[in-house]
């Protein structure tokens, strides 16, 4: 910009220098910003990079240095990455596996979500910060990573962790979604609300049967066989306290 | 938490599904053992020692839920329990069951104790004084079975702690301490 003679030319300069400087401000943010994000997402591929290669880094000395170098240069200790926030949510996600391991007999391995939450709190209840639903799907997630078979699966307007390799199908997740109502479902009303064939039914719910996550009930007084889902009913709390 | 009385039931009580026997092996192993707790802790808190099952036991209906244990699940619980030497069939039919929430030995050593905390180490008492007298008041012996007892004194009397003789009728039976 063409300096400008006099005050009011002086004036302009200072209004000139003012914008320049926000705009670098900005920049420098922005640059900022997106460097933390960076920095964050390597950071956590490194950790999955220890993670991984735990064996390589412990047995091999020169490869061990390496790594050590890189983590220095980005700030990050591998020991010390054992305390603090990493280590609180790996606490977390064992007292997860836990309290599925626990209710899996009751529930077949698949349970709500909220209730696993419930379960949690009262297994830490004298810790002084409470556990949210987000820490519980973090700390899921991390359990996902190391490939121990942890899922959230939704069904209907529940999400469910699933704490066995069962695979769940789309067949078998709507009828998990119908289960929800009432807690159990009958052939007839699958068939009915969903528009399967008799067979598709049946196939359907005797998987879910032998997979442990559905019981049967021949008791209902109109002599038709239900199948209730212990998974939707926070049935998992039952008979484990007591 | 329903009850049955001052007795709290455990909460898989009111899931209908648990009056079912269930088909998968594993789904039933747990409803057994969920079975098995509930029926020995209601017997030993009731004090309830014979369970026939073709008759009304309060544990074998939930009103709330209508829905009542078959008689092949009943007869596979108690089964469970007389596998674990928890129960005993006491008809080659499986309808009457012997419940022991203690075992044999248990109420053996409860009344070794009991002989010793009233000072009955060389006395004479009849099967049913040990029963139904006013030392036993207050304590586990009272109203015990009259058969659990019996099989109780019969293996004390096996380790010579004591020895059982008969009077003129079954209610005599009387028995001699020498714990």
């Amino acid at each position: 910009m063409r300096r400008r003679p006099g005050i009011g030319g002086l004036q302009t300069a200072a209004a000139a220098r003012d914008q320049y400087r926000a705009l670098g401000e900005n920049v420098a943010k922005l640059r900022t910003d997106l460097m933390k994000e960076q920095l964050a997402t390597f950071r956590s591929q490194l950790e999955e990079f220890a993670r991984k290669h735990k064996n390589d880094i412990r047995k091999n000395p020169s490869f061990r240095s390496q790594f050590h170098e890189m983590c220095a240069k980005v700030g990050v200790d591998p020991l010390a990455s054992n305390k603090g926030f990493w280590a609180e949510l790996l606490g977390i996600g064992v007292q997860i596996v836990e309290i599925c391991l626990a209710t899996r007999p009751l529930n077949g391995g698949l349970i709500d979500l909220q209730e696993l939450c419930k379960l949690l709190r009262q297994k830490r209840k004298h810790d002084r910060e409470a556990v949210s639903e987000d820490d519980c799907l973090r700390a899921i997630s991390k359990l996902k990573t190391l490939g121990s078979g942890f899922e959230v699966i939704s069904a209907g307007k529940k999400k469910l962790v699933r704490s066995v390799p069962t695979e769940l199908n789309k067949d078998h997740n709507q009828i998990l979604e119908l289960a929800q109502a009432q807690g159990y479902v009958t052939v007839d009303e699958v068939e009915r609300r969903l528009s399967w064939t008799h067979g598709r039914a049946i196939d359907a719910l005797d998987t879910l049967l032998e997979e442990g996550l559905a019981m049967i009930d021949d008791g209902h007084r109109d002599g038709k066989r239900c199948y209730w889902f212990p998974c939707v009913s926070s049935i998992s709390s039952f008979g484990a306290d007591n | 938490m329903q009850k049955l009385g001052d007795f709290k039931l455990p909460h898989f009580f009111n899931y209908p599904p648990y009056f079912t026997l269930q088909p998968v092996r594993e789904t039933r192993e747990k409803q057994i053992q969920l079975w098995k707790e509930l029926i020995l802790d209601y017997c030993r808190t009731q004090k309830i020692f014979v369970i026939r099952l073709e008759e009304e036991f309060p544990l074998f209906s939930n009103s709330v839920i209508e829905r009542t244990l078959s008689h092949e699940a009943r007869e596979a619980f108690l089964s469970a329990l007389v596998a674990e030497g928890r129960a005993e069939w006491l008809d080659k039919g499986r309808r009457n069951c012997l419940i022991l929430w203690h075992r044999i030995q248990e109420w053996a050593d409860i009344i070794v104790n009991f002989v010793k905390d009233n000072g009955f180490e060389d006395s004479v008492m009849t099967v049913e004084e040990i029963r139904l007298g006013i030392e036993s008041r207050g304590t586990e012996l009272q109203g015990i079975d009259r058969t659990i007892l019996v099989r109780a004194l019969k293996l004390l009397e096996h380790k010579g702690k004591l020895a059982i003789f008969k009077g003129t009728s079954t209610d005599d039976e009387g028995v001699k301490f020498s714990v």
